[in-house]
């Protein structure tokens, strides 16, 4: 077979001059990507710059912006809502995070079971995912109800006195973490095709030299979709920093009979990061809520770099 | 003996499989009430009369009260228990206190009053359908022309020009990132997907800014659309990643007849690409359909609100209708069931390909 000279040293192209041939794929390219290239500057570099820069100001958007560089991380590290809003959403990230993924894991395993009906089940898993997060977060407003809830009955045929999730502020979390996992079908199918893609031979083998399942699952099954559960696991992290909807709908239900709507409702108890910080958009603190997001930002790089790094010792790679 | 084992092994077998798949099938179904009965709890909701809706402990079953019609009015039935521990029929006529006017069905002249605590309604199962009618016909506020139906066309317009402008301007991006090769790209194209780990927060307040005050777009649909027509990560990587499969000697055959890239895009890449295409329509609907940060940021009166908006306003009254919130809900869940039920295969590729694993 001939071989099309196309690959070249390197070190060698970046000092020659671009060939006509280049020079054309380039402007053609350029062309090309050009709405992207207009959206990134437009859309995402000049807002970066600009919230930067709010950030270092008392800009209320109405009031002339003064400099005051650090005040507004300094207002913010020494502001009481702002670590609450950090401690929920840490604990949503601790908790919710890693329930999903176990509990997807499972569901997974159970769709993947050679049985009548499989891909019945499998829808029924998965709808929940796909309603709009403010229907279900609704529907489950409704169930959770404590006077005439689908829970409280429940709970109450059981003989248990079902908490006030939307007064109490231990249980609030706990409801908006159930409201979640209803909606982990997306997660439930990822982790499913990982499953599928499990060398049958290896599990067949092990099963030859006397492994039972448990050890099958521990030590083929669960490595071998570690690439799969990285991936859930910093996107998961990723959303969960943003988390918003449900908990405004939430916190929104919780002030009803209130004479004014406050985030968080229960008690602060619903004050995630991105609540916070929308509560502080709405009140023009313009400056205060772009340093909360460049924050974030932050962080967010942050989780994701730490998360890639030491998965490199916990998963693997086939091939 | 020997004859007996071998007879009995495969019954054995065929007994220890069988529990097995019952087993499974168990265990599967205990997972899958869980999933499934919010749904039930939500349709069954919807079809109930506003007196079923607060009853406890509830019932999946809407029912409503055994109703007569006598001289053309609806008159509710009731079970009397009287104190000697017998029971009779009767309809009930009005309310006085803690007492209700009764009438034997029979004689319906014949009027006496009851303790009220001595009635038990008559239920029968039946399905409020006109709920959906009450739900999207409601007015959401006094004086404004504006019901569900209001909220079902805006979100509808959002949904169909986002899905416009990402296919418009994210193909012929996610060409040139697969097919052209460009100096820089393979570079560019990291920084591209970089950018998908940028929270919303970062750009919000700039972009509501240039939005409301520069361009003087606050409170229309312009800001939830003129965005999508100019490329988004996500979208660029699925197209890529699809334009990548396809055998470059058709390029190259077209290329030597003459053809320029345009028109190897257009007329050799684009219709190749029909499945990837369509899964990225399905994604930017349920997208643009779902949203409710951007709408809730941009939009402030009624006439504008999307179907999440005017959802969560449900609240906002005085006194929730539970029933028709329900109906609400189902009506603007059912377009993506049934978008789910004729494009499964598109659904399940988009998330698999989310999920790196065609990548």
């Amino acid at each position: 077979m001939a071989q099309t000279p196309v690959l070249e040293h390197p070190a060698k192209r970046t000092r020659r001059r671009m060939t006509r041939m280049e020079r054309h794929n380039l402007l053609v390219g350029l062309a090309f990507i050009s709405p992207w290239i207009i959206g990134f500057v437009v859309f995402t570099l000049y807002p970066m710059l600009a919230s930067l820069k709010y950030s270092f100001t008392d800009f209320t958007g109405i009031l002339a912006s003064k400099q005051h560089f650090f005040a507004n991380y300094q207002m913010m590290f020494s502001d009481d809502r702002f670590w609450k809003a950090v401690v929920n959403t840490l604990y949503m990230v601790l908790i919710s995070v890693p329930l999903n993924l176990i509990f997807s894991f499972l569901c997974a395993i159970l769709l993947n079971f050679k049985v009548r009906g499989q891909s019945f089940y499998r829808v029924i898993f998965f709808l929940p995912s796909i309603v709009p997060a403010i229907a279900s977060t609704m529907l489950w407003i409704w169930i959770l109800r404590p006077d005439t809830g689908l829970l409280a009955a429940l709970l109450n045929f059981i003989g248990i006195d079902g908490p006030n999730w939307f007064l109490d502020p231990l249980w609030a979390k706990p409801a908006l973490i159930m409201l979640g996992i209803w909606g982990i079908g997306g997660t439930i199918i990822i982790y499913l095709s990982g499953l599928q893609d499990v060398s049958q031979t290896l599990l067949e083998s092990a099963e030859l030299d006397g492994a039972n399942w448990w050890q099958r699952l521990r030590n083929i099954t669960i490595p071998m979709v570690s690439p799969i559960t990285l991936f859930n696991l910093i996107t998961g992290v990723i959303v969960m920093f943003q988390y918003f909807s449900q908990a405004y709908v939430f916190a929104k239900f919780a002030s009803i009979g209130k004479a004014d709507i406050i985030v968080g409702r229960p008690m602060d108890s619903t004050l995630f990061y991105s609540v916070f910080l929308y509560d502080k958009f709405t009140n023009f603190r313009y400056g205060y809520a772009s340093a909360m997001a460049w924050v974030m930002f932050l962080v967010i790089l942050l989780c994701t770099v730490a998360l890639l790094k030491v998965s490199n010792r916990f998963t693997y790679y086939a091939g | 003996m020997a004859t007996q084992t071998s007879y009995q092994r495969p019954l054995s077998v065929k007994v220890r499989k069988f529990i097995e798949q019952f087993g499974k099938h168990l265990l599967i179904w205990v997972v899958a009430l869980f999933f499934f009965i919010p749904f039930i709890w939500m349709v069954s909701t919807s079809l109930k009369v506003k007196t079923d809706v607060g009853r406890f402990p509830p019932n999946f079953l809407p029912r409503e009260n055994k109703t007569i019609a006598i001289d053309g009015e609806e008159y509710p039935l009731f079970t009397l228990s009287t104190a000697g521990g017998g029971q009779e029929v009767v309809a009930v006529m009005d309310y006085e206190g803690s007492e209700a006017v009764v009438f034997d069905p029979q004689y319906p002249a014949e009027t006496r009053k009851v303790p009220q605590a001595q009635l038990s309604e008559i239920l029968i199962v039946k399905f409020r359908w006109e709920n959906y009618r009450d739900a999207l016909l409601r007015a959401s506020r006094p004086g404004l022309d504006v019901n569900f139906f209001t909220y079902l066309k805006n979100s509808l317009i959002i949904a169909f020009f986002s899905i416009i402008g990402t296919l418009v301007s994210c193909t012929p991006v996610a060409y040139a990132f697969a097919r052209i090769k460009f100096p820089g790209r393979d570079g560019l194209f990291i920084f591209v997907l970089a950018t998908m780990m940028l929270p919303f927060q970062v750009t919000m307040i700039p972009l509501f800014k240039l939005f409301n005050e520069t361009l003087r777009w606050g409170d229309t649909f312009l800001p939830l659309i003129v965005p999508t027509f100019f490329a988004n990560a996500w979208d660029v990587f699925l197209l890529r990643q699809f334009f990548k499969t396809i055998p470059s000697e058709m390029s190259d055959a077209a290329r030597v007849d003459g053809a320029n890239e345009w028109q190897i895009f257009t007329r050799i890449i684009i219709p190749l690409s029909i499945p990837v295409i369509s899964t990225i329509a399905v994604f930017t609907f349920l997208w643009a359909w779902n949203d409710f940060t951007g709408p809730l940021i941009y939009l402030q009166s009624h006439q504008n609100f999307t179907m999440a908006l005017g959802l969560q306003d449900f609240q906002g009254q005085r006194e929730i209708l539970w029933n028709q919130l329900m109906a609400a809900s189902v009506i603007f869940t059912v377009p993506i069931i049934v978008a789910f039920f004729f494009l499964q295969k598109q659904f399940i590729q988009g998330i698999k390909l989310t999920g790196g694993k065609e990548g």
